[in-house]
Parts: structure tokens; sequence; C-alpha cells
């Protein structure tokens, strides 16, 4: 198994341990060489990706890169043209049944049986999910208490909102406790708080040990809530990295102090070209955080009254903008 | 706000959550899954309010015809037509019309519409098999029509009280229609699983639908034509009789020319016809009656008729002298072939649709999207 497929090229930035025997132990999903056409247009032309267990690896590209479609073939609902596919251990195209059971799938656009109520939307789901009617009742129960729609149980589905409703589909994804959780732009028409949470619950699911995959193009939201990014553009992967890295790597700071002056002249004194920020803030190009810490920490010994210094943009934006092959 | 950002709900071990059961293919079934995407689509079809206005106006639209012809048979019949076989026979015919009208609405958007709907793909999802969701939706679709047949049973059970029908023919007729509203429910459902819009599907479910009720008549009709020829044949007739006793006492070989239709290559295409199904089942007088205005055995006779086609011209010269036993047509009942072949025809729908449920997915329909 390991011999068709490779280790991921460094280039890519996932910092390799100790290879293990098997690499479906160590990522709950790997797509390697997958293409996928319909009719005349490419959607998917060569997508490789890895998604550590226990990790939330974020999907980023641009619309119509292809994100949807590759999400779909995880799911286990397309077949790929070319390639293979492991999810959870089981290569959804030979082993469909036991990859569904390991897969749940919240996706882009999706519609609600919309006559149920909400806890029975996630009843009926465990039943599809061959679980006993209690455990589904139970189970139900519990969902609907994380995505905070407890008031609104026994609601029509159709009286949700959009945002509850996205928040429904995900205690859907979640009812057979999968241990591979595709969500295809989960956070599109949430508000900012259920955001937050979505972001904790996502956190917490990785942290149990289940393989995340997101895709957005929020990059923001993806900075605070992945821990490894893979690029996609014109459905080929085009970088692969790793949160945490972009984060320690990162370049652009803004810093801002009481009165531009004095910092302008510090800046100048130390010989670091910068550039004016909207906010009245300076822009700074530094070698990641250590360099940025050493800096603050000469700013104020200095006598530099710093007010603040952060990352400009998200560590993913960055990556983003440098790949400039979004837009089609 | 003690839990502004609350965590995930710790799992517990409990071995159902993860079903760690054998695979099951596309074509596995089981009880459980069948009527969970039943009880899922019949609840759905149940909380829109339309449904009791459905039912409501189809009761008193049925009501109404079947008392309608009740008044006009019992007010026109003189002392020689039996009125209850017409009375049920055309109570029975109309029923079975109003199940065949309203039963492709029934299914004919339950696939391609849910894909639209966004709801189809997260079924496929699950652990549910192919198998699993078609014959679901089959059967909500199948004891959706029902509810309209046992809404009409009250006038079929009040046109078998007006006397003169075996009370197995009520049990024949509502087994027959309950199973030829499944077959057009099956169908139906092959359609929408075939096409990817609704009202596509809802078309040809209703062309099907008219092909096996008009169209087959018409094609046999149309197939008489070609399937008449002028037979040449020599036939031996009575010639000498006893004086005394009028019995035959010689015969002779005559040559006749005859027009025949040779139905008998041809019938099975009326017997395939779902009025025929439910007509020739019905038991009922097995001979000829001509004051008798029953349309269930006047099909039955019909098509047992033209199952005999062509048969030889008949014979004044008896048995004993000729040496040829006369010949008895055939009263073999016709529906078990008829039903035989619609319940094919469902079940290829059936077999077409759980291919079209299959994931992952190949190629894609003109025109579908997978969720």
């Amino acid at each position: 198994m390991t011999s068709d497929l490779p280790s991921p090229s460094p280039a890519y930035g996932i910092v390799p341990g100790p290879a293990p025997a098997d690499p479906s132990s160590e990522f709950g999903v790997i797509a390697h060489g997958v293409q996928r056409r319909f009719g005349s247009v490419t959607a998917v032309a060569g997508i490789d990706l890895r998604a550590r267990r226990g990790a939330v690896t974020a999907l980023i590209g641009p619309n119509g890169s292809g994100k949807t479609t590759l999400m779909l073939m995880l799911a286990g609902l397309l077949a790929p043209d070319a390639g293979r596919i492991l999810v959870g251990g089981h290569d959804p195209v030979t082993q469909n049944y036991s990859a569904r059971s390991q897969v749940g799938w919240m996706p882009d656009v999706f519609g609600t049986w919309d006559s149920l109520t909400a806890r029975e939307v996630l009843v009926t789901t465990g039943a599809t999910y061959r679980m006993s009617p209690e455990h589904s009742r139970q189970r139900a129960a519990e969902l609907l208490a994380t995505v905070h729609l407890t008031d609104l149980a026994d609601a029509p589905a159709h009286v949700l909102s959009r945002g509850q409703k996205q928040r429904l589909g995900l205690a859907r994804a979640l009812v057979h406790d999968p241990a591979v959780l595709i969500l295809d732009e989960p956070a599109n028409g949430l508000d900012p708080r259920s955001r937050i949470e979505l972001r904790t619950l996502v956190r917490s699911l990785a942290a149990r040990g289940t393989t995340v995959l997101v895709s957005s193009h929020i990059l923001t939201e993806l900075d605070e809530m992945a821990d490894d990014a893979v690029f996609i553009s014109r459905g080929r992967t085009v970088a692969q990295e790793s949160v945490v890295e972009a984060r320690v790597h990162h370049r652009t700071w803004r810093i801002k102090a009481l009165t531009p002056e004095p910092l302008l002249g510090w800046l100048r004194s130390v010989n670091l070209p910068c550039a004016e920020h909207a906010d009245g803030g300076l822009l700074i190009q530094i070698g990641g955080e250590e360099a940025a810490a050493r800096l603050l920490r000469d700013a104020i010994v200095a006598g530099v009254p710093v007010v603040s210094m952060s990352p400009s943009g998200g560590a993913l934006e960055q990556t983003y903008l440098s790949l400039d092959e979004d837009r089609r | 706000m003690s839990h502004p950002y609350p965590a995930a709900p710790a799992t517990k071990p409990t071995p159902v959550g993860h079903p760690a059961q054998r695979p099951r293919g596309d074509w596995s079934l089981s009880w459980h899954g069948v009527r969970t995407v039943a009880r899922l689509e019949l609840t759905q079809r149940l909380r829109s309010t339309r449904w009791k206005v459905a039912l409501g106006v189809w009761f008193l639209v049925v009501g109404a015809i079947c008392l309608l012809i009740s008044t006009t048979v019992t007010t026109n019949s003189t002392r020689s037509i039996e009125t209850g076989p017409l009375m049920f026979g055309l109570n029975v015919m109309f029923i079975l019309s109003m199940g065949l009208l309203v039963t492709p609405t029934l299914s004919s958007a339950a696939i391609n519409g849910d894909r639209i709907a966004g709801t189809l793909a997260i079924l496929q999802v699950t652990l549910l098999t192919s198998a699993e969701i078609a014959i679901g939706k089959v059967l909500a679709g199948w004891v959706a029509s029902l509810a309209f047949l046992v809404i009409s049973v009250p006038f079929i059970l009040w046109s078998f009280l007006a006397g003169g029908v075996p009370v197995t023919a009520v049990l024949s007729t509502l087994v027959l229609v309950t199973l030829m509203l499944g077959v057009v429910s099956a169908i139906s459902l092959g359609f929408s699983a075939l096409v990817s819009k609704p009202t596509g599907s809802t078309v040809l479910s209703y062309l099907t639908v008219a092909a096996l009720a008009f169209g087959t008549l018409i094609v046999f009709l149309l197939t008489l034509i070609p399937m008449t020829s002028t037979q040449q044949s020599s036939v031996l007739q009575a010639s000498e009789w006893d004086a005394t006793t009028g019995e035959v006492t010689a015969c002779e070989v005559q040559f006749t020319q005859e027009r025949v239709m040779h139905t008998e290559r041809t019938w099975w295409l009326l017997a395939m016809n779902p009025y025929v199904v439910v007509a020739d089942a019905a038991p009922g007088h097995e001979t000829f009656d001509v004051m008798r205005l029953d349309p269930l055995s006047g099909i039955r006779e019909g098509v047992r008729v033209a199952r005999n086609g062509a048969s030889e011209p008949s014979s004044s010269c008896p048995a004993e002298i000729s040496g040829v036993e006369e010949q008895v047509p055939s009263t073999a009942p016709v529906w078990p072939l008829g039903l035989a072949i619609n319940l094919l025809l469902g079940a290829g729908a059936i077999a077409l649709t759980v291919r079209r449920l299959r994931i992952p997915q190949g190629k894609l329909t003109r025109g579908t999207r997978v969720a």
C-alpha cells in the first residue's frame, strides 16, 4: 500500500514525522492523483492531499477550483476518473459502504426534509446509519444542544433560518460520530457567534481524533481553525502547508505606536523599511514570529511607545495571494 | 454566559454508533432500511396540507360518480338486466381509472425531485443501500396511492351489496387493483430515476399508463387488419337427416371460404391491459349471456375469445359421424399472464432505479447534479 502512495513532497511543507508502516493509520483522508471530468469540463485535474487524523485540514481555492467535486468524491458519491482515494482507510470506489460508514459529509448546498422537525431530521438520519431508535434519539438530543437548536427542536425545518439550517446540517453530518468529517463551506450563512462555535466544535472534534477536512474561501476563518492547508487551483493541488508553520514564518506585521514619529525614527535607525497602513500603523517585513518578538523587545527598550503589533492579514492569505493563480 | 464556546459532547463508548457491520452491497435489503425511507417519504407527504384536501375531493368525486352510475343503472333497469354486476363493474372500472390517474403523480418525482431539492445525496451517503432507497420510495408511493383506493372501498362494497356479484370478485378486484397501482408506482419511480426533470418523468409515466390502458387496445385493433386473412377450409357438414328423429345420419365435405382474424397472435396485447387484468380475475358467469350487461364479464369474454383466435369453422356434423371432437373454446384465465407482464415491468423499473442510485457515480446524466 505504501508503494503506490508516495510520501508528500517536502515542498508542501508538511513535517514528515517517522513514516508509519501504513499511511492510512496516520492520515484519515488520502487523495492521490485524483481526476474527474464532467463531459468536456475538467473539474479536478490532479489533486493530491493528505489530511492527518486528529487535525483540521483546510481546502482552499477560488470558486470553481474543484473543491466541491473533490469533496463529492471523498464522500463516496462520485467516482474519480483516475487516481486513488482512501477515506478512513477505505477506498470509496471499491469499498463504498465501508468508506461511507466512516464519513460525515456536510454539502455546500443541501436540502432539508422540510416538513420534518429538527429533531426528526436527526433521528431519521440516525436510522439511516442503522442506529437503534433509543441511540438515535439520545444522539439527536446531544447534537441539538451542541448546535444550539434545542429551542427549535420540534419546529418544522422549513421555519429555520439559513444559518440554523446550516447548523442542523452540521449536526446531521455528526450523527454517526464519523471518523472523517467533510465540511463544504460550513460557515456559509452563519452569524459571528455561530462561526466561533463552529470553530470550537471542529477543534474539539479534531482533538478527539476526527479527521476534519473543511473548505472555505474565508481565509481568516480557516487561519484560526486549521492545522494544515491545501491550496487548489484549476483542479490541481498547488501548495500544501502547515498553518502553524505559516504562522511562525509570517512575514508581514503591523506595528502601531502612540505617535508615529518615534517609531518611524527607530525603524529608520535599525534600517527596516516600512509602509503606511490605513489605520495609522506601519507595515514591516520581518522573518517570522521569533524576529517579531526580538523587534518588539528592542523597540520598547529603545523607548518607542508601541501599543500593538500583530501579523497583518492571515497566515493563509499570504500563501494564497502569493500563488497568483486564483481567478479564472 | 457560562459556556460561550461549548465543546463537542463526549461520545460514549457505545458500539452502536460506529456501524462496524459487514459491508452491504447495493442490492442488499433490510426491512429497517426500507421502512426508514418509506416512513421519511410518507411523513413528509402526510404533513403537507394538500394531502387531506386531495383525499377529501377524491372521496366526493368518486362518491358522486359511483352514485350517478348506480342511480342511472337502477332507474333504467328492466327486469331482464341484473343491475348488481353492472354497477359493480362500472364502479371498479372508474376507481381503477382514477387510481391509474393519481398514482404517477405520487412517485414520478421521487428521485429527480429529491435530487433537485438536494435531499437525495444526503440519503445516498448514509448506510442505506440503493435497493433500500428504491424500494422504500416505491413503497411510499404505493401506500399513498392505496390511501385513495381505501377511501374508494365503501363505494365498491356498496355496489357489491346491490347483489349479483360474488364476494370473491370484490376480493380479487381489490387485490389486483392494489397490485396494478404498485406496478404504476414502480414504473413512475423508474422514470424519475431515468429523467432529470420531474415534469419529464411525470409525462413519461402518464404516457406509459396510457400505453398500457389504451395503447394496447389501439395496437390490438390496428393489427386486426394484417391479422385478417381469407381462409379456405373443408369442413364436414351434415347432409342427410333421419326422417323421424331429425338426427344427422351422414355428412359430406363442404368447401368454405371465410375471413378469419388471427387474434391468437395478438391477444397478449390485451392481456397486459390493467383493465383486462382486473376484469379477467373477477369470477363471474363463465358462459356468455346476452341479457347480462356486465363490463367485467364483457371484457373477460372478449379477451378469451380473442385468445382462441381463428378457430375451425363450426361443423354441424356430430362427432359420432365425423370422428372429430368439437373444440370447446378455452376458458382458462388470462390475468396471470397479464399480471406477470406488469409485475415484470415494475420489477424492471425498480432494478433500473437501483442501478441509477448506485454510488459512486461514474457518468452523470446531462443536467443532473450529484448534490
